[in-house]
Parts: C-alpha cells; structure tokens; sequence
C-alpha cells in the first residue's frame, strides 16, 4: 500500500493539473464523450498529455515499472529536443494509470485518462488487460497505442483506434519456428522435433499452438507440448515430461518468476537439447535472468521482440537507458519507448491534438527511423505494425545478444549449444 | 508410464508436500488456538524467504543455516502483529479478523516492493544441481534437505505441544479458553506465543524452499493457497493433520501433474479433498467438537 502511495505521487498528475485538465473538458464532459475532441481542437496546449496504463503494483509491478522507465524516458528525449514542432514545440506529459494487472482497473483508467484530456494512451503489458482497455478506448475514441501485448485477438476486432508497434502472435510463433529452422541449415544439424513447455494462460497458450501448426512446413513436429500453471508451486512432473520427449529442441514461454523455475527444474534434470528457444519468453530475454542464474543460462536463446542492436538511435537510447537505471534496456521497456515516438511523429504531421486528425494521422504513419529490428513502422488496416519482426537473441558471455537475422546480429550464434 | 516414472512422480511430490505440510502447520495452530484465519501466512512465508535471501546475499550464510536468524526475526513479527493487531479485534466477528488479516498481507508485500523493488531475486548455491540416484529415481539435495527441514520443524512443534508445559497451555487455551485463564494459565501470553510459533512456521517454510524457488513479494500467495486446502484437509487445528494432508497434497498434485495439463492437475487433489471432507467432515485428524 505503501508503494500505491508512492506512485500516486509520483504520477505527476496533481489535483490541480486534474481539475484544469477536467475544466478545459468539462462541457464535452457535459455533452458526452462525442464533443470532446472539439474543445480542444485549434488551442496549443503547453502540454499534450498522452496516457499509460500499467501494472505498477501487483504481481506484475516489476515489468510494469519497467514498461514505466522506458516510456518515461522517450517523453524527456522529445521535450528535451524540442517537444512537437508542429504545435509550436508543445511538451509531452505522460499520466500514468495502474492497471495492477487487472483488467477491470484498466476500464477506470482509460475513463480517467480519457476525462484527463489525453491524446493518446499506450498499454497494458498484458493481453487480457489490453483486450479490455482497447475496447473502452475505442468507445471513447482515444487512439490506442498498445506497448506490449502478443494476443493476436486485440488487432482482429476492426477497432480504428487501436494500433499496436509488437509482433502479434502470429508473427513471433513462426518467425521463431522459421529461425530455428533458418540457424540449423546454417549449423548443417538436422532439427527434427521440438518439445514445448509454456504457461497456460492465453499467452503461451496461444503460441505454442502456432508453433504447432507452423512446425510441419519447415520439416519440424512438436512432439511434446506440455502446459504448465505459472500459479503451481512445483513443475517438476511438467519439465519430467520434457525431458522424456528428448526432442532437439526444448521451447519454452512464459513470464519471469515461472520462467525462471522452469529452467532451473530443466537444468536440474538435466534436460539436454540442442538449443533451448524461449518464444516471447518474460525470462530469457531479461537481463536479470542471466544475472541471477549465472553460468547455467549461458547459450539459452529467445525469439522475442528486440531492439535492432545495430541502428544508431537504439545505440542512443542504450547508453540513455545505461545511465539512467544502470542496467541495458529490457526489451519491454524498448516496446514501452518506440510508441511515444510513433505517437510524437503523428502528432507532428497532425499539427493538432484532435484524436480524430491524430488517429487518422497514425494510421498513415511511415516512419523509417526507429529502433525495431525490421522496416518502416507502418500500421495496417487492422492497426498492426505490419513489418514487424522478431530477433534470436541468445545468452553469450553472460550478456544477452542478437544474433538472427543476421542483419541485425551483434554476436554470432552458438548452435547446436555445447554440453 | 513406467513403475520408475510413478515411483519418481510420487517421491517429487512427496517433498514439495513437505513444504505444503510446514505452511499449513502454521496456518493451523494459529487457527486451533485464535481462531484467526490468518491470511497474512503467505506474506510471513515471503518475509521468511526474504530473511533467507538478505542473509545469503550480504553476509553470505547458507540459506538452510539461515533459519537461525529467520526464526527469530519471524517469531518477533509474529508476537508483534498478534500483539499489536490482532489482540485488539480478539473477540471481533470472525469477518473482521479476516479482513485484518488480509490487510496486513497487502501492506507487507507493497512494503517489501517498495524496500527492495519488485524484482525476483534467486538464491544460488553450489549445490543447486545435487542429485542422488536410485536406480532410476533422482533425488534433488535442494527439495530433500528442504523436506528434511520441514520434518524437523514439524517434530519439533509437535513435541513442545505435547511434552512440555508451554505445549499443555497452548492446548488447554485452544480447547478452552476460560477454564485455561481459571488454572492460571497466562492466556494473553500463550496467544502471543502461539502467533510468534506459526510465523516462525512460516518463515522456516520459506527458508525452506528460496533455494529453488525465486523470492519475490508475492510469492506467498502460490503457498498459501494449497495450504488453506491441507488445513481444512488435515482437520482444522490439528498439526499432524496438517503435515500428513501436506504430503497428500503434494503427492496428489504430482500424479495429477501425470495426467492432466496445467492447472487441471490440482483436479486430483481435490477430488481427494472433496472425498474426505465427504466422509469426514471434519477432516483427517479433526476432533468432533
């Protein structure tokens, strides 16, 4: 409760700032949400608000402050060079809402951001949460740029204000597949059988069911998938499973806490793959994975949505990040980053705050500089970053690396990992 | 399915049952003397895990050898928080000392993200990977000398309820309340003790089980759950109880585990549950009261 507290007042959004925000709104208040975008169309407000919603206490507080970090620090490098342009170098502000996880907390809050008189509100981290909180949005008819979430559901719905820079589900779950298959050709070793543990909710649920489906077209076969609770204390009998099932490579999804003892209970039973390849996986991809285990992560990959290590403003926002937290970037907090520059550059083109012109403004977004390893960030018609691509990291010398597509690589790749 | 692969199943979940069996121990005497349901076990069990960690991480003790400091720490939280909050609200409607209970559980996990951040934090020993092997059945160090530790905890509860004096007291101020103050029996100071006992319980439990397990604030909620269940299961106040449902428990979640995916492999051990409250209303070793 204590740290509710803490955030409230770290939020930024005082009493003050909220009545003005609710004042400068209130007739549209008064009429209803329809007339809103009006009142503020034409004024250059000293401050565009854009709103986020996370989980910053519960359960998922630790990637949520992560997601926080990253989305906090590309508002600064924009008001630090200038704020928008168009708008005569309007400063952005972010508000923050905590979701806690829960997706009827996200309903309130997009409420709250929506009377607060945001042009835009980024999000959730989780799919379920997301799914929700795009719905209200759309409602109100808030552009809705979603940060983190795979669920392949939440751009399927013909929403026009939901727009979303990660690689959907249907992306990350074959382009992993294809790469395994990609760095085995390379390799010259035969990988014939997968065997796949993840967690059971809609996440790697819905993942390792791709996977599955996918497999066959690159002369693969999932031989075993085994769900497991990440509520469950003990994933012992799963990961038995796994390692009876011998297959050549051992994928794995799932969050940090779970992830992490799935490996450990894998490394204990000495589970012998050829390579293990998380799939958006929360652990592998951390860097407090590889510090906390040490030695044994060594050589563990991960297809999952990455910074492109070799782009000149990742490597800006790399030593930024550094010198802020002290430690690289975590790939969530990138994904947490990029759409407040999506949001910057329509709000540029849109020289207005309307969410109308703004959301018709991100529907036509073509922006070549960023910091995703893939091509120009354009939406599709169903708001999904349609270029969007993930990377193979893998853990090399205790550091977690980029090493597929090659184009992107800063490491060279280790496989079939030594025993 | 082999006969070694069942063999190993039940054995795993025999030491996690351990671990359930300790929580649940706690839970229960708290429970068999107050007659609070103490939804903060959870959180005391992190507090426990984070003693454990802290311990290992700045001054390098083993975390099993940690338990010198964990017991201590935690039996003082213990006595402060029966104490300072639950004495107070002793005779409130049951529903009161729950939302009590529950409370004090929020404000310890948001006070232990707010101290030392939400991350996970892993406690690594050299042994980690220690297996022993009979025949085909692998036995990790880590869950056996977990289980061992339980085991010990829960016999040494069980013979301080039962041979000595303070044990008397706290069973005659279970059973009856007012004929215990009447013998002079010092009831104020037995509840305390008994609160201080349970933590400790807990904070043992959560020694227990840092080395495998990462230590996070909210890991408690994973434990508590399953424990409330090995309670009512084992019978309500009743420590043998307690840790023998542990163990059924956890070997019922491990075959489960066997044979339905996911979540879906509690579905056994309910059912077990569901069939001894059926015939047993009271539970395993519930008294008739």
């Amino acid at each position: 409760m204590a740290n509710t507290k803490k955030k409230r007042g770290n939020r930024g959004i005082s009493r003050r700032d909220f009545i003005k925000g609710t004042a400068a709104v209130g007739v549209a208040a008064a009429v209803g949400s329809i007339g809103f975008p009006n009142v503020l169309r034409g004024a250059a407000p000293p401050e565009i608000q854009i709103g986020n919603i996370l989980p910053l206490s519960g359960p998922l507080a630790y990637l949520g402050n992560q997601l926080k970090n990253g989305a906090v620090m590309a508002v600064n490098e924009i008001n630090k060079a200038g704020g928008i342009r168009s708008l005569g170098g309007a400063k952005l502000k972010l508000l923050d809402a905590d979701s806690e996880g829960k997706a009827d907390l996200s309903i309130s809050g997009v409420e709250r951001l929506d009377r607060a008189g945001a042009v835009a509100i980024m999000g959730c981290l989780q799919s379920a949460v997301t799914i929700v909180a795009t719905q209200v949005a759309e409602k109100y008819r808030v552009p809705f740029v979603v940060s983190v979430a795979v669920a392949d559901k939440i751009t399927e719905r013909g929403f026009k204000y939901t727009f979303r820079l990660q690689p959907r589900a249907a992306q990350m779950a074959p382009q992993t597949v294809k790469f395994i298959s990609d760095i085995a050709r390379q390799a010259g070793e035969k990988v014939k059988t997968i065997a796949y543990i993840h967690d059971n909710t809609a996440f790697g649920g819905s993942l390792s069911g791709l996977v599955v489906e996918t497999a066959p077209k690159y002369g693969m076969e999932v031989v075993a998938r085994v769900p497991y609770s990440p509520r469950s204390a003990d994933v012992t009998t799963e990961v038995r499973k796994i390692k009876a099932a011998g297959a050549d490579i051992v994928m794995a999804s799932g969050y940090f806490s779970d992830g992490v003892r799935v490996f450990r209970a894998m490394k204990g039973l000495r589970v012998r793959p050829k390579a293990f390849v998380g799939c958006g996986n929360g652990a592998y991809s951390d860097q407090n994975f590889v510090k906390e285990l040490g030695d044994m992560t060594e050589y563990v990959m991960d297809g999952n949505y990455q910074a492109n290590p070799n782009s000149p403003l990742a490597q800006k926002m790399f030593d930024h990040y550094q010198a802020l937290y002290g430690q690289k970037i975590p790939p969530s907090a990138v994904f947490a980053y990029e759409p407040v520059y999506v949001i910057a550059d329509a709000l540029e083109r849109a020289k207005s705050t309307d969410r109308e012109v703004l959301r018709n403004a991100l529907a036509r977004t073509n922006l070549k500089k960023h910091v995703l390893p893939q091509g120009p960030i354009v939406f599709d018609a169903t708001g999904q970053n349609k270029n969007a691509q993930i990377a193979l990291t893998q853990v090399l010398g205790g550091k977690i690396r980029v090493v597929w597509p090659e184009q992107y690589a800063e490491a060279k790749l280790v496989f079939p990992m030594p025993s | 399915m082999s006969f070694t692969y069942i063999l190993q199943t039940l054995l795993d979940g025999l030491l996690m049952g351990g671990i359930y069996g300790l929580v649940a121990i706690g839970l229960t005497l708290i429970f068999g003397v107050m007659k609070v349901i103490n939804f903060a076990h959870g959180a005391l069990m992190m507090l426990g895990m984070y003693a454990t960690y802290w311990a290992f991480a700045l001054l390098h003790i083993d975390p099993y050898v940690s338990i010198v400091i964990t017991i201590p720490i935690l039996f003082l939280v213990g006595v402060c928080f029966q104490k300072f909050l639950i004495n107070p609200i002793i005779d409130a409607p049951e529903h009161n000392q729950l939302l009590l209970t529950l409370g004090v559980s929020l404000f310890l996990e948001n006070i232990v993200v707010f101290l030392w951040s939400p991350d996970y934090r892993v406690v690594k020993t050299p042994y980690e990977f220690v297996y022993f092997y009979i025949g085909d059945v692998s036995i990790s160090l880590l869950r056996l000398l977990a289980f061992c530790l339980a085991m010990l905890v829960a016999a040494v509860v069980y013979l301080v309820l039962t041979k000595t004096d303070l044990g008397k007291a706290i069973r005659a101020s279970s059973e009856e309340p007012s004929g215990a103050l009447l013998v002079g029996i010092n009831v104020r100071r037995i509840y305390w003790t008994t609160f201080g006992i349970g933590a400790a319980c807990a904070g043992v439990s959560g020694t227990a089980v840092a080395p495998f397990f990462p230590v996070y604030p909210t890991v408690g909620g994973i434990f508590v759950i399953t424990a409330f269940m090995v309670v009512v299961l084992g019978g309500m106040g009743s420590v043998i109880g307690a840790f023998i449902g542990g163990l059924i428990v956890g070997m019922a979640d491990s075959v489960g585990g066997l044979f339905f995916p996911g979540a879906m492999k509690n579905l056994l051990s309910f059912v077990i549950f569901i069939l001894i409250l059926l015939f047993r209303p009271t539970g395993l070793f519930g008294g008739s009261k």
